[in-house]
């Protein structure tokens, strides 16, 4: 796959409020900001509110004179006024996220066509074929640390492993699948480039 | 901030969402995720198999693998082929036959040919290893019998034993045994029969070493006789 970096012209579309320029960097984004915040964050709505906050904040100072100085750090910068938003955010609940908001449903993805649903179909396949040639303990291993969400070190101790045999194992599965997960989602995953 | 080639090294992506990394760690990794798109990619991926793999594994058991809707021919282990009727029938009668000729001939015979006294040719072996060894001529059926000499102690006490060792044509051993070694004021010496079953002979030489085993467990090669066995059948 080839990579493009931020480049001033990307830069200067998304200050010139480009629609198409916009939503690419909102889906590149948001998604990562998400994976940020979903370790700092329990509430769906939480994580959603700070995510959009930070977006905001973002095209909000492209769109000042010399907002961002280097074009080609645009996800540093990302990445730091998302850092501003947690802050106040943690600064207005008092470090503790209000029970009202936890519980609420996950927001639903909008604009899911026939072909996301395809390609979320093919992932959902690749995905059980990399499971399913996994060894019944490795499989017992990923299900006991992702989804029974248990001590590492005591599942570790208890499969007779270590942290690294952990990593490798996640390492293959995430290498195998990532050819899959390019195919079907590469095109709105690369960076900088216009789509 | 962490740069692309210390993540790849120190696994950072994997660690990340085995929630491994330090605060510092994890501050100085997503720094470098929102810049690079390598690494941001490869997160993505390892997340998106995360959250795939949850979905799925609860339905996927330590053993037994259910297949995702997609059909797919069923994968049968190789070595179970010869379970199937049409390879095994015939494969359990010719067991049968076997069996059979076992037990009404091949046992018979061997067990006469244990328990039944008969003659074996005797022949003298040369303890000289120069020039052309001994022909000996032997068949399968009836084997070959050497007689061994061990010679008298030089001294009362010098081996403990003896040390027989027969080496086939490949030099390959074949037999070894040790007896205790006759004491000084024995007879001159003491003579074993070597037997060799036909079973296992085979044309070209062999060789017998015949070693005294000191107290120490040292060894002295006392006598080597070699014989060329040229077989009949």
């Amino acid at each position: 796959m080839q990579f493009f970096s931020f480049s001033a012209d990307y830069v200067q579309s998304l200050c010139a409020g480009d629609r198409q320029a916009q939503e690419h960097f909102a889906a590149y984004f948001t998604e990562l900001l998400q994976l940020k915040l979903r370790s700092r964050l329990q509430s769906p709505q939480a994580i959603e509110d700070v995510c959009q906050e930070t977006l905001a904040r973002v095209f909000s100072a492209l769109r000042k004179e010399g907002g961002v100085r280097q074009p080609e750090r645009l996800g540093a910068f990302v990445n730091q006024v998302c850092n501003h938003v947690l802050f106040d955010h943690y600064h207005d609940t008092g470090a503790v996220e209000s029970l009202d908001v936890e519980g609420r449903p996950e927001p639903v993805a909008e604009g899911a066509d026939a072909l996301d649903i395809a390609a979320a179909r093919q992932i959902q396949f690749k995905v059980h074929a990399i499971l399913v040639n996994l060894a019944p303990r490795d499989r017992l291993l990923l299900k006991a640390v992702f989804l029974d969400e248990r001590d590492r070190d005591e599942v570790c101790r208890e499969f007779g492993v270590d942290r690294d045999y952990l990593r490798v194992l996640l390492h293959r599965a995430k290498l195998e699948f990532k050819t899959e997960y390019i195919k079907r989602f590469g095109e709105r995953i690369r960076l900088g480039e216009r789509v | 901030m962490m740069n692309h080639s210390e993540a790849l090294h120190q696994m950072a992506a994997e660690r990340y969402l085995l929630d491994e990394l330090t605060p510092d760690a994890r501050e100085a990794f997503e720094e470098h995720v929102f810049d690079c798109q390598e690494c941001a990619l490869d997160l993505r991926a390892g997340a998106a198999f995360v959250e795939v793999a949850k979905t799925q594994l609860p339905g996927l058991s330590g053993a037994a693998v259910p297949s995702l809707s997609r059909p797919h021919k069923a994968k049968r282990e190789w070595w179970l082929f010869w379970l199937r009727p049409a390879f095994a029938a015939p494969a359990f009668a010719s067991l049968l036959l076997v069996l059979g000729y076992q037990n009404l001939v091949t046992y018979p015979r061997l067990r006469a040919a244990a328990t039944q006294p008969r003659l074996i040719p005797w022949t003298q072996l040369r303890g000289d290893m120069r020039g052309a060894p001994l022909v000996i001529a032997a068949d399968h059926k009836h084997g070959v019998a050497l007689p061994i000499d061990l010679p008298s102690q030089p001294s009362e006490g010098a081996y403990a034993s003896y040390s027989i060792e027969l080496h086939d044509p490949q030099g390959k051993l074949a037999f070894g045994a040790v007896v205790p070694a006759p004491g000084q004021s024995d007879s001159d010496s003491q003579r074993l029969g070597l037997v060799i079953p036909g079973a296992i002979l085979r044309n070209g030489v062999y060789t017998i070493a015949v070693s005294g085993v000191a107290p120490n467990g040292e060894r002295t090669v006392i006598d080597q006789y070699a014989f060329e066995l040229r077989l009949n059948d």
